[in-house]
């Protein structure tokens, strides 16, 4: 499938934007449109002469793929969230609309402002654009509420590209998920717009309530809990992308098969998210920790977390056990910050963001176990 | 790891690894070729440097030195022909490049001493002396041997894994008994063992090993030809060890110089790969021109490389087979761009993850090409190189400890089990088309310096 016109574009503008050339300045930003049409030309010089066709473009595109179902029914949910509160019975697509034009400006300036730092980054270093931020960027608005003001969506998004990512070397060398560094920028800078009961439903009337389950439980409102099954549908308020269990699991699922995600990651963070959940069940002492395990594990963005963030391959443990444990920690911390910590009813986002910055430790850890089982057989050698 | 399917049988099963599956397997068919000219690249011998030893014009014999190491003059690497030296194409800097030989076809021989005791030392002598010590190279480093040493133990590899390799079952059924003196006297050069490793359906008949010698069985995917492969699973390397390795139709060319006092520098190779017209094999002389078999080749552009798609080596179309090259593959440049490439569902494009959906047809053969298919990132999806390489080894870490030239870490985490040639499925698989084998290969280089 080839375009004449375009080829002799892309050549041009090859051309034009070669070193020494007056539109060198606009390289990274060409290559990055470049690739993005077509894929690249190179070919090996050294090492192996054939290679796996999957690229990180690839790589990351199945994920976008794999956020879909969250994405379609998020949007769709603002909508149905929105006409629920204001009490108007509205059409599917009616709801579908109104949510997609409550999403479509946030992902469109997460973009916008995003992209501006790595192309200038890039350019500045002489790298591609580097594909990452195309999921940060398309899960950052799945973990916003949606009414959330763009200004600090811009500020927040640039943040976390400058401070969470280029000033490490770009994506690949960051130790934090940029997402979540986002999201805990407006959580600590800007409070008021991301917790609490008001934020959860865009253009809520005001006598409805809007209070996750999550802060329900938090301020004590227990028979205010939706049943086990609006979570797992996600008929219910939270962040865009959080809310249906199902269609998280359906992306799990495509990342699982695709074997873009690590299984063992995403297991270990259910597995410790359940087990401590249990335990703070016998242990007590709040009404979160009386919360059923089973249902801690649907609430707020505690699976999505699990899912899609916890998985980012360059934050999370590099090593087959150190995942493992990498993710156990996460599913125990995001349970013990919501089981006993009244501040922070969300503990998912934090949990990930601390053990992404345990993950090398965990690896020092792994990385020694190994390098001791090789020193023992030299003893045995000798 | 180790199963036992009868009492003298030991099986490794390599369970991580990878068949790749190109087009354009050899027929097993052999045609001898002759060659008008031969050549010896010193750049086929790792880390040697070359001290000429002839001029352009020499009369040469069959076994004449052409050229020594500097830094170990006993170390000959010696014309695989007679004839008159041709040509010294040097590079940059005046870095010899080859050394061409004009073939006249006699293949005179220098004398060969006719008594010839196998004790250690005379076996060493007779091999340096008739240039094929070359033949014998060592673990940790992949460099020749030296001579002065003794390893613990010598493995030959009775079969290649890698893609289109030769079936050297096929290769060498009529050079049995060479090949069982080769091992004979290889084994001697050892106090331990001298492992012969086969594939679990081995098809030859090797009811007889000289005595030292033990066959070993491994079945899995490449890399389980790999010598690195079966030192790591039988006898692994520990700092300071030595494993010695010589390839299975070089054994046989020591096994004629003991058995029959010749010296014959010939060997069999498979012209594979998709732009092959006639994919079979070839009975050449080591080092020999391939222009013949090269030039008439199906698609153009086309990449010609004296060796298999993982190591091997590009050449032009009138270039000579490497010194340890087993077959020369031919595949088609690429280098085509594909719009919104990576969107597509694409049936057509191999890939070891599941994101194509050429995933449903496991078995199907792929055309395949030099194309990278991306650009380079840094390391992102870390553990999709553990899913391919064998080792016992963490091999992210491994070429990290190699980037920042670490040397403790990189001994502690197992750099003398490895060489270049086992991270090329690594080179293969990784998204970020990371470069694995120069990775390793710079770390080796650094730490054999140091």
């Amino acid at each position: 499938m080839r375009l004449k016109f375009l080829d002799k574009l892309s050549q041009t503008l090859e051309k034009k934007t070669e070193k020494g050339q007056p539109l060198h300045r606009f390289w990274a930003l060409w290559d990055a449109i470049d690739t993005f049409a077509f894929t690249p030309k190179e070919v090996t010089t050294k090492g192996s002469h054939i290679r796996d066709t999957v690229d990180m473009k690839r790589v990351m595109i199945t994920v976008i793929i794999a956020l879909f179902p969250a994405l379609l029914f998020g949007i769709w949910n603002i909508g149905y969230q929105h006409f629920l509160s204001i009490q108007t019975s509205v059409s599917f697509w009616g709801a579908l609309w109104y949510g997609f034009l409550k999403w479509l400006p946030l992902v469109i300036v997460v973009y916008v402002s995003g992209l501006l730092v790595e192309i200038i980054f890039a350019q500045i270093r002489g790298h591609q654009v580097a594909e990452g931020f195309f999921v940060t960027g398309f899960i950052l608005p799945l973990i916003l509420p949606p009414d959330i003001p763009l200004w600090i969506v811009a500020i927040a998004t640039m943040f976390a590209v400058l401070f969470g990512k280029e000033v490490f070397g770009g994506t690949g060398y960051n130790f934090l998920n940029p997402a979540l560094i986002a999201r805990a920028f407006i959580f600590f800078a800007y409070p008021s717009v991301i917790s609490g009961d008001k934020v959860w439903i865009a253009e809520k009337a005001d006598a409805f309530s809007g209070a996750t389950p999550l802060s329900d439980i938090a301020n004590n409102h227990l028979s205010a809990l939706p049943s086990t099954m609006d979570m797992l549908v996600g008929t219910i308020s939270g962040s865009i992308g959080e809310t249906s269990k199902i269609a998280i699991l359906l992306g799990a699922a495509v990342l699982l098969f695709t074997q873009v995600a690590n299984w063992k990651i995403m297991l270990s963070v259910v597995a410790g998210g359940f087990l401590s959940a249990l335990t703070f069940n016998i242990l007590g002492g709040t009404p979160m920790a009386e919360v059923p395990a089973y249902q801690q594990l649907l609430m707020g963005g505690f699976l999505f977390g699990a899912v899609f963030m916890a998985t980012d391959p360059v934050t999370a443990a590099h090593t087959q056990w150190g995942k493992v444990i990498y993710g156990f920690l996460i599913g125990v911390f995001a349970i013990l910050i919501r089981d006993y910590n009244k501040g922070y009813p969300e503990g998912m986002m934090l949990a990930i963001l601390l053990m992404n910055i345990f993950a090398p430790l965990i690896d020092y850890c792994v990385v020694q176990v190994n390098i001791k089982r090789r020193m023992k057989r030299v003893k045995i050698v000798k | 790891m180790i199963n036992d399917t009868s009492k003298k049988r030991q099986v490794f099963t390599i369970r991580k690894g990878l068949d790749l599956a190109l087009k354009g397997v050899a027929v097993e068919k052999t045609q001898r070729l002759e060659c008008s000219t031969v050549a010896l690249s010193p750049d086929d011998f790792r880390w040697i440097t070359p001290k000429l030893v002839v001029q352009e014009g020499d009369c040469v014999k069959v076994g004449t030195p052409l050229f020594v190491s500097k830094t170990d003059e006993r170390l000959r690497f010696v014309s695989p022909v007679s004839g008159t030296v041709q040509k010294i194409v040097r590079g940059e800097k005046r870095k010899i490049e080859r050394i061409v030989v004009n073939n006249d076809q006699q293949y005179l021989s220098e004398h060969i001493e006719n008594e010839i005791d196998a004790t250690p030392s005379t076996i060493k002598t007779q091999l340096l002396k008739y240039g094929l010590w070359a033949f014998v190279r060592q673990r940790p480093f992949a460099i020749i041997a030296q001579p002065d040493e003794t390893p613990k133990s010598i493995f030959v590899s009775g079969f290649d894994s890698a893609p289109l390799a030769p079936n050297y079952a096929y290769i060498i059924k009529n050079q049995l008994s060479e090949l069982q003196e080769g091992l004979r006297i290889l084994s001697l050069l050892t106090p331990g063992k001298t492992f012969f490793c086969l594939p679990d359906d081995c098809e030859l008949d090797l009811s007889s090993l000289p005595k030292n010698v033990e066959s070993r069985y491994f079945s899995g995917p490449h890399p389980s030809g790999n010598v690195g492969t079966q030192i790591h699973y039988i006898d692994p390397i520990n700092k300071g060890e030595k494993v010695w390795y010589v390839e299975l139709q070089n054994v046989v060319t020591i096994g004629k110089l003991f058995l029959h006092k010749k010296l014959d520098f010939s060997k069999t190779i498979a012209l594979c790969g998709e732009g092959a017209l006639q994919p079979m094999y070839y009975t050449i002389v080591n080092g020999g021109n391939i222009a013949s078999i090269a030039q008439n080749s199906l698609k153009r552009p086309i990449r010609i490389i004296s060796g298999n798609v993982l190591t091997g080596k590009v050449i032009d179309t009138d270039g000579f087979i490497g010194f340890y090259d087993q077959q020369l593959t031919l595949i088609p440049e690429g280098g085509e761009r594909e719009l919104i490439g990576w969107l597509l569902p694409n049936f057509k494009k191999w890939s070891l993850s599941h994101t194509f959906l050429s995933f449903l047809t496991p078995h199907k053969k792929y055309s395949f090409n030099a194309q990278l298919h991306g650009g380079k990132r840094a390391f992102m999806l870390t553990d999709v190189y553990e899913k391919v390489f064998p080792f016992d080894i963490l091999p992210l870490q491994l070429m990290k400890a190699c980037i920042i030239q670490d040397i403790d870490l990189m001994e502690q985490l197992g750099i003398y089990e490895v060489t270049d040639e086992d991270f090329a499925l690594c080179d293969v698989v990784c998204p970020s088309k990371t470069e694995c084998q120069s990775i390793i290969y710079e770390g080796l280089r650094f730490l054999y310096n140091n």
